[in-house]
Formats: structure tokens, sequence, C-alpha cells
């Protein structure tokens, strides 16, 4: 009857009201997504103005900038900062690069075969002008590069031969170890077993066959590295199981 | 529907943003280029940003920290020059790939070790994986100077081959300070038979 009527104009009007709201939320969010678009929209295009002035500049010296941003002194230390920041990195290609430290001097040697940089050492070194010494406070050199011996043989008279003959012994071990892990990725097809090694590198031995060309015959090769300053071996030899 | 509308909104804004930020990063990367400043204006700069701050710095790095960074730095350089022997007087890089783990750079470098010039231009290929950041050199010029020697000029060509830039500097230092010490000795041998005359 009209209780039901009612209940049913009622639930209509409810439901219309919700969908109302519903539709003025929809609307209200399409509006702020517009908006939000067209201001993206002018940062974008303003950006790509700056960066044409930007690039025409530096092509062809186009006249005086437009908007020549004018730089605080902040920046200007900044740059400055960064600037030199670059430079101490580009010791870093040439093997020793450092920083001076309150007592010291912090060395790093970055080693590398061929055209890839490979890892990094540290040393740090004590100046202890009393005793008229360098100490090695810190260092990440490993165990079997015979640190010790070359410090006795050379400090504290001699860093620069010091650090040359460290870096050699350091760059020949990882050349030699970068080789075996070249080798074992590039020619795993032909490599039986996994290739035998000692912790410095220069001992290898690895058993090997020739695809298609040695039948069942297995290969073992061994190889000598007895310069430890060096990445070639001096001795090889090959038996045939 | 209004819901499919609004996605596409969405997906606009993100595209947008993502736009802007590779735009900023370029900007900035060409500014950083460009600009230079020569040691007169870094020095006016210290005296301005000294005078300015004076009321506080709001947070940011003061101008004596900034100064102690100069400094500090200046040391470590010309420590390092002067005991590797090498002096660079101009190093320039410019950006030629830069992807979110990839960055190649073009790099000009010149300067000398100990007497001898040399100008380099090589490709550097910077990946980050993980912790590890790995270096690769590709496409190694190198100009030097005592071309004339013939050890030289097949060192250098061999070198540029494999774009071994680590032993070029190496073999470099070591090449240019017995090149010293034989000036020196010769000299000092010069002077020597030169009193006897």
């Amino acid at each position: 009857g009209v209780l039901a009527c009612l209940e049913m104009l009622e639930s209509r009007a409810h439901r219309e009201a919700v969908e109302q709201e519903e539709k003025e939320k929809r609307e209200e969010k399409s509006a702020f997504l517009k908006t939000k678009i067209r201001e993206l929209r002018l940062q974008r295009d303003q950006l790509r103005k700056k960066l044409e002035q930007l690039e025409k500049e530096q092509l062809g010296k186009e006249g005086i900038p437009l908007d020549p941003p004018l730089p605080s002194p902040r920046e200007v230390l900044e740059w400055k900062i960064g600037n030199l920041r670059d430079l101490l990195q580009v010791f870093q290609l040439t093997g020793i690069s450092g920083k001076l430290s309150k007592h010291g001097v912090c060395f790093s040697l970055h080693t590398a075969f061929e055209g890839s940089f490979l890892d990094s050492f540290h040393l740090e070194l004590l100046l202890r002008p009393e005793f008229q010494e360098f100490r090695i406070q810190r260092h990440s050199i490993p165990p079997f590069i015979p640190l010790e011996q070359l410090s006795r043989k050379f400090l504290p008279s001699d860093l620069r031969g010091f650090l040359d003959s460290l870096f050699q012994h350091l760059n020949a071990f990882v050349g030699r170890r970068h080789q075996l892990e070249q080798f074992q990725e590039q020619f795993s097809e032909y490599i039986q077993g996994n290739p035998q090694r000692n912790s410095l590198c220069n001992l290898l031995s690895f058993r090997y066959q020739i695809p298609g060309k040695s039948g069942n015959s297995v290969f073992r090769a061994q190889l000598l590295y007895e310069d430890p300053c060096r990445s070639l071996p001096t001795e090889v030899s090959i038996s045939c199981s | 529907m209004d819901e499919s509308v609004c996605q596409a909104y969405e997906d606009e804004i993100q595209a947008l943003e993502e736009e802007i930020r590779i735009l900023t990063e370029k900007y900035e990367d060409i500014r950083r280029e460009t600009t230079f400043f020569s040691d007169e204006e870094i020095l006016k700069s210290i005296k301005l940003f000294q005078r300015e701050t004076r009321g506080g710095t709001k947070g940011h790095e003061s101008p004596s920290d900034l100064k102690a960074q100069l400094e500090s730095l200046g040391t470590d350089l010309s420590f390092f020059m002067t005991f590797t022997g090498f002096q660079f007087t101009s190093h320039s890089k410019k950006i030629v790939e830069k992807t979110r783990n990839k960055t190649v750079q073009k790099h000009r470098l010149s300067g000398k070790c100990h007497s001898l010039s040399f100008q380099l231009e090589f490709q550097l290929l910077e990946m980050q994986n993980n912790e590890k950041v790995s270096a690769v050199v590709s496409d190694l010029s190198i100009i030097m100077e005592s071309g004339e020697d013939s050890g030289v000029s097949k060192f250098v060509s061999s070198t540029e081959e494999r774009g071994n830039l680590l032993t070029f500097f190496r073999s470099l230092s070591t090449y240019a300070e017995w090149y010293e010490h034989r000036k020196h000795t010769f000299l000092h041998f010069k002077v020597l038979y030169q009193a006897f005359i």
C-alpha cells in the first residue's frame, strides 16, 4: 500500500542522492586531473623551450641568452667543489688516487684489464715523523699479496716505489683472475668440470675438449705464471688423458 | 566509462611527470658541462658568500664549511699532482647516453706527466649493478708530444686498440720518471764535462 510506496520513493531518492554525490565526486576529480595536466603541460613546454635555448647557445653561441640565470655565490662555489671532485676522480683512471687524512694519506689503487676497470684496493698510511716511518694503518689488500715484504723493501724512503710495486702485484692478480672468469664464460662448452686455481691465481689447471674435433679425448692444461707482476703465463703444459 | 577516462588522465600525468624529470636532468647536465668560473670569480664568490650569510644559512652549509671543503679538495689535488707527476691542464666531459643504471660519457683530458704532454679522448661507460659500479673505456684516442719516438708511437697505438687507458697512464708514469732521470743524469754529466774542459 502507501507505506510500500513511500519506502520505494525513499529508497529511490536515497539512491539518486548517492548517485548524484558520486557523479559530483567524479566530476570534481576529473576537473582536478584536467587542471593538473594543464599545469604539467605548461611546465613541460617551458622546460622544452629552456632546453632548446640552451642547446642553441651550446651549438653556435646564438646571441645573448634570453634569461641568463645569474649564479649565486653559493652556486659558484658548489660548482668549483664539483669541478675539483671531478679532477680527483680522474686520478682514479690513472690507477693511484686517494685523499689526505689527518695524520697521513689514504691511497686507493684501481686495477684494470684492457678497457675494463676492475677491483679497487685501499691503504691508509700513517705518517710518523718522529720515527721517520710510514705505518700501514688499515688496508684491504688480500693476504696472498706480499704487502709486508714490499713495505720492508721500499718504505720509508721510497713511497712511490712501494705503491708502484704493490700496484703491479694487485693489477696482475686481478688481470689473471679476470681472464679466468672470461675464459670460463666464453668457453664453457669446451671446459670440463671446474678449473682449479690457487688464491694468487698464478697456478691454473683445467680439463677441456674441443667439441667436434677431439672426439672423446680430454686434455689437461696447466698454466704457471711465475712472475706475480705479470698477467701472462710463463709455462704451459698440456697432457692428454 | 568515467573510470577509464580518469585512468587515461592519470596515465598522462605520469608520462608528463617523467618527461619533466628527464628534461630537468638534461638541462642541469648541459648547464654543468658548459659552466666555467675562473679562479678570480671563485675568490669573489667566497667573499660575497661570507658577507651574504652573516645572518645565518638556514640549514644549508655555511660559507666556512664550503670554504673548508674547497681547501681540502685543493690540498688533496695538489698533493696527488706532485706525488704522481700527473698534472691535468684541462678536462671536459659530455653525457652521450644516460639511463637509470647506465651512463656513457665522452671525456677530453689533457695534461702532462712530468714534462711529457698528452691529450686524450675516450668514452667511459659506467654501469650500476646493485652496489657495484663498473667502468669500461672505449674509443680511446691518444696524442703524445714525443710522437717522433717510434717506440712511443707503437705503444700508443697498441694501447688505443685495446682501450688500455690504465696501462697508458702507468707506463707513461714510469717512462716520464725515467725520462726525467735521464735528463738529469745527462745534465749532470754535461756540467761535469764542461768543468773539465
